[in-house]
């Protein structure tokens, strides 16, 4: 029973891949940037063999990565004291609330100003935006620890550091896992924005590389790579949260449209 | 006591971090200039007649990508909610699909249609179009129950029980879509003016980098900032607008 939607999901995907390299391969439509789903595959097999490609995967991974942990440090930190004092939420809600729709993009001509084509500039693109789904998960998350709780921590004379790791932060754990992922799927999409017009180095040049070079099979395999890769790093951390929290850790989707 | 402070005082540390930049930023600072040459950077931008004809252009291809984008996206939703078989054949094609960066449509696109006005457009209703899809198709499987079992004991066709049931069911789960939509293409939008030179304010965001003038930067994306702000809000006020006056009872997120 459970089988069936995902058979069926696998032979959707070969119906649409059978009748793309159909339509292109037949001459159906004769389009020059159109590859067939056949003709990426063999882009994507070319790339394999290069050292250039690993290079850049590693690269965006490791943007990502040092991108993201500078946001989940930040927004995490901030998130934490923003939702255990009512004071300072008062106080700064508002700031953050102006500052949070901001569009990440805009943060690109800043960033090449300041920093030139680095991992510098890289950094900055990604951390804007990245940050913000950690902080509201954890402000949010630290904010709805159950008053019985607090009362619990009161009763028992916790110090902060104690009522902090025995109390809220484990009361705020799944909502800041939420925050973590919306943060990291972020994190990947920023990067290969900055490298699509900024830094020229890793996945995101590369695909820019290939479609400036009229390469549509090349850059379609970067295509695929890129999504392999979100696919991947949300699944990794889908993982983890279910491991950290085991039991009440619902599979959420890959993506970066969950609200 | 508490009550009586308004929203706005959460607007004292973005305050603060602006007079003191003000203040204690020298006038001609190279890489971060004072908040009021961000100003009169815009202002100069907007005297010599760039800013209004850019402003307008992004703002208008924002909007019609967004409503072609939230049309498609609708009908697609409905489409694929309520017709099993396209659901299940089309699930994992979507869930891979979901997980895929918006921004690589971009150089998709541009190698395929050129730089061309119509292109910016068709990547803002392409990727804009995605959330809006996948919100619908979630809250058609979340109708209630009850009004699909009435629907099933009238001997509704399909196409009246869209109209009458699915399509005024789903429109929260269209709301909430739109909100993360709104977002996106505001970002969209700007990469591709950004990625591609085509008019927009993106344009005058990298004209200004390019000429190491710091404070065009800046003001550009204050007034970004500003925009998308009243953006976020505007949609906002009109999602609580329609959702307060909603006729089926509503579970809100």
């Amino acid at each position: 029973m459970n089988a069936r939607p995902l058979l069926s999901g696998l032979g959707g995907i070969g119906l649409f891949l059978g009748l793309w390299q159909l339509i292109i391969g037949s001459g159906l439509i004769e389009y020059d940037f159109l590859p067939s789903p056949w003709a990426i595959l063999g882009g994507l097999w070319a790339m394999l063999g290069d050292r250039e490609f690993y290079e850049e995967a590693l690269h965006t991974l490791a943007a990502t990565l040092g991108g993201w942990v500078i946001a989940v440090v930040l927004g995490v930190g901030l998130g934490a004291l923003l939702g255990s004092s009512t004071t300072c939420r008062r106080y700064s809600l508002a700031s953050v609330e102006v500052l949070r729709p901001l569009p990440a993009v805009a943060f690109v001509p800043l960033a090449l100003l300041l920093f030139g084509f680095s991992l510098q500039m890289e950094l900055l693109v990604i951390v804007a935006p990245a940050l913000w789904p950690s902080l509201i998960n954890t402000m949010e998350g630290f904010a709805g620890v159950p008053q019985r709780l607090s009362d619990v921590a009161a009763s028992f004379r916790l110090s902060p550091i104690e009522r902090l790791l025995r109390i809220d932060l484990p009361a705020a754990a799944p909502s800041v896992l939420v925050g973590l992922r919306l943060s990291l799927s972020l994190a990947l999409v920023m990067s290969v924005v900055a490298e699509m017009v900024g830094n020229p180095q890793g996945l995101g040049y590369g695909l820019v590389r290939e479609q400036q070079a009229l390469n549509p099979e090349r850059m379609f395999g970067y295509v695929l790579v890129i999504g392999l890769v979100g696919v991947c790093l949300n699944a990794i951390l889908v993982m983890a949260s279910g491991w950290i929290l085991p039991g009440q850790f619902r599979r959420p989707q890959a993506g970066w449209d969950t609200p | 006591m508490n009550r009586l402070l308004p929203a706005w005082v959460g607007l004292a540390p973005l305050a603060a971090v602006l007079v003191l930049w003000q203040l204690l930023a020298p006038a001609n600072a190279p890489n971060f200039p004072p908040p009021l040459a961000w100003w009169r950077a815009v202002v100069t931008l907007a005297t010599n007649g760039s800013l209004l004809p850019a402003v307008v252009e992004t703002l208008w291809t924002f909007a019609l990508g967004l409503f072609i984008a939230t049309v498609a996206g609708f009908a697609l939703g409905i489409l694929i909610g309520t017709v099993r078989a396209v659901r299940e054949w089309s699930g994992l094609l979507l869930e891979f699909l979901r997980a895929l960066p918006p921004p690589v449509v971009v150089p998709i696109a541009a190698l395929m249609m050129g730089f061309s006005p119509s292109m910016k457009l068709t990547v803002i209703a392409v990727t804009a179009a995605w959330p809006i899809l996948l919100n619908t198709v979630a809250g058609v499987q979340a109708v209630p129950a009850l009004l699909s079992e009435a629907a099933r004991s009238l001997h509704l066709s399909w196409y009246r029980r869209v109209r009458h049931i699915v399509v005024p069911a789903s429109v929260p789960a269209l709301l909430v879509g739109l909100r993360v939509a709104v977002s996106l293409a505001i970002v969209i939008t700007l990469l591709v003016e950004i990625f591609t030179a085509l008019p927009g304010i993106g344009v005058l965001m990298v004209q200004g980098q390019r000429n190491y003038n710091s404070a065009q930067v800046f003001g550009l994306l204050a007034l970004v900032g500003v925009l998308a702000y009243a953006l976020t809000l505007m949609f906002a006020v009109i999602e609580g607008v329609v959702l307060s006056r909603w006729p089926p009872r509503v579970a809100r997120r």
